[in-house]
């Protein structure tokens, strides 16, 4: 019995983990963006510089750097297919504060020089995307990682955000639309998202086009509400067959004690004191079942996250207290369902049918 | 000690009463040995099970040291088999996860008897098997564990159903001498189908059909 509540549980937190990982990949994936503030001028050039200006005159923060920069397009891979990311083309001064901006310890190689086919990524992109020094990130025959000249990889920067950068005047050579954006960063990093909300409702209404970390958060949220609901309907109908499974086999297993039960009646014990032996058992079962189900599942998630995830940089969150607090529920429903047949098998209990054998 | 006043037993089969007992009067003194003897169907389980509160008489009364059994409580009852009564059933049923010693012990739990159960234990020959689990007995020492269990803590008396009916002639007369030899002060209340059990019996009552048929 002990081992059906591991299962159950394996198989609740096991489910709400990996669609977890969903989200929570889109969140690690894109959390450069929770360091920058990006400003699009969206297809009008000339208003860049008067949209950094109002910017700098008016932002609710200190600001530390305004970064010009140009985006063109890349992919990376997620457990539910590819994802699109961006190839940030940074000036040769702005490359170092960008990457130490995004935690960087160190890197190995170097910085891309400017104008020349290269490229710098961090570490999880390198390990998902299986990239080496040398390696080749984008090419000409290649639609989804599109260059005109094959980009070659000439660093790796040690940190755990995802970025891949290389020289904003290559990008400007070979990419269309011929346009920069800007990357604002608040002095203080607590101050970022302060100055997302600000600049998103500066402009609201207006033409540029504002990237902030706060809307990745909230469409995450939104994408995945229909998915939660799916989820907790589908949980629950499970929680239920589980449930329902379990009464019936705590049924069978008291069946088989009946005997038990009916001698130990008859030589004095009270109802109260069968009743309460039992609900402790049953207790002790379930919490065991429980509490191993969750050791259980941490295991599995740590096997699953260091032979299938960390490979490839996908993200799995293994103390994702959502997935092991959906499984709360089983335990208790269990606990009704075996006090409520223990409760009404004892109410009309005869020990005399169990020891003249009637019952057996 | 223990006295039935006109107690019957009734059911309802198919919609007819049918009696068990009827309108019994016996009574069990102290320190006797009582045999119930009567064939199979004859109602004698069921007034032991009356005598001992296991049952509640459907007519007359069941009383105890002077005191009527209907009007204690189903709780009350069990506290008073447990404290003052003993029991050995037709069937040597153990508890199968716990051991000849822990079988013992089961009929006075929270009570520390370890020693007095051991030596029970050894009395009745099972001195080298206190730690043996039921499957690893024969069926006649798994009797005597559920004599010695019915014995622990000298009981004012012994209900014993039928004990030798899952044993052989031997096994079962050598169970009955040991429930009667080492019962101390306390009274035997013993059901069997079986004169020659009864030889030791300081009294026996026949029973018919649910009614007392002879007294010896």
């Amino acid at each position: 019995m002990t081992a059906v509540i591991v299962l159950a549980v394996m198989l609740v937190s096991g489910i709400i983990a990996m669609i977890d990982s969903i989200p929570y990949s889109i969140r690690t994936v894109y959390r450069y963006a929770q360091e920058e503030t990006g400003i699009a001028p969206r297809g009008d050039p000339s208003i860049l510089p008067k949209l950094v200006e109002t910017v700098r005159k008016n932002a609710p923060v200190p600001i530390e750097r305004i970064v010009i920069c140009r985006v063109s397009s890349s992919l990376v891979k997620s457990i539910v297919g590819k994802w699109p990311f961006v190839m940030l083309g940074l000036k040769q001064e702005d490359m170092a504060y960008y990457a130490q901006r995004q935690k960087t310890t160190s890197v190995i190689g170097r910085y891309p020089r400017p104008g020349a086919p290269e490229t710098i990524v961090s570490q999880p992109v390198a390990k998902n995307l299986g990239l080496k020094i040398g390696s080749t990130v984008l090419k000409p025959d290649d639609i989804e990682n599109y260059a005109p000249t094959p980009v070659k990889v000439v660093g790796i920067a040690q940190t755990d955000r995802w970025f891949m950068i290389n020289s904003i005047e290559y990008q400007r050579e070979n990419y269309f639309p011929p346009i920069d954006d800007a990357l604002i960063f608040a002095k203080n990093l607590a101050d970022q998202n302060k100055l997302d909300h600000w600049t998103v409702k500066r402009f609201k209404g207006q033409r540029p086009l504002i990237f902030a970390y706060f809307q990745i958060e909230k469409n995450t949220r939104e994408m995945f509400s229909t998915l939660y609901l799916i989820l907790n309907v589908v949980i629950s109908a499970l929680a239920v067959v589980i449930t329902f499974m379990m009464g019936m086999l705590m049924n069978i297993y008291q069946s088989q004690r009946i005997v038990e039960f009916g001698l130990l009646q008859a030589i004095g014990y009270t109802k109260k004191q069968l009743l309460k032996r039992v609900l402790l058992e049953s207790v002790s079962v379930i919490t065991l079942g429980w509490i191993l189900g969750l050791f259980c599942t941490f295991g599995l998630l740590n096997v699953a996250n260091k032979v299938l995830m960390e490979p490839k940089a996908y993200a799995l969150d293994v103390f994702d207290l959502q997935a092991y607090a959906y499984t709360i529920p089983i335990p208790f429903s269990i606990l009704v369902v075996a006090s409520l047949t223990v409760v009404l098998r004892f109410r009309k209990f005869d020990p005399v049918g169990v020891v003249e054998r009637r019952l057996m | 000690m223990i006295e039935a006043r006109s107690a019957s037993l009734a059911y309802i089969d198919h919609g007819k009463q049918v009696f068990a007992c009827q309108e019994i009067d016996i009574s069990v003194k102290e320190n006797e040995f009582l045999g119930i003897l009567g064939p199979s169907g004859s109602g004698k389980s069921s007034l032991l099970y009356l005598l001992s509160g296991l049952k509640t008489p459907t007519g007359g009364d069941i009383h105890y040291n002077g005191r009527d059994l209907a009007d204690l409580g189903d709780d009350e009852r069990s506290k008073l088999r447990i404290r003052e009564f003993g029991f050995v059933f037709q069937q040597p049923y153990l508890l199968g996860y716990l051991t000849s010693l822990e079988n013992v012990l089961v009929s006075k739990p929270n009570e520390n008897r370890h020693q007095e159960a051991t030596e029970l234990l050894e009395r009745l020959g099972l001195g080298h098997k206190t730690h043996r689990h039921p499957h690893e007995l024969s069926g006649g020492e798994r009797q005597r564990v559920c004599v010695a269990r019915a014995l622990l803590g000298s009981p004012k008396v012994i209900f014993a159903d039928e004990p030798t009916a899952a044993l052989d002639h031997k096994n079962g007369l050598s169970v009955v001498q040991l429930l009667n030899a080492m019962r101390s002060t306390g009274s035997l209340v013993m059901v069997t189908h079986d004169p020659s059990m009864l030889e030791q019996a300081d009294r026996i009552v026949r029973l018919a059909d649910g009614r007392l048929d002879k007294l010896n």
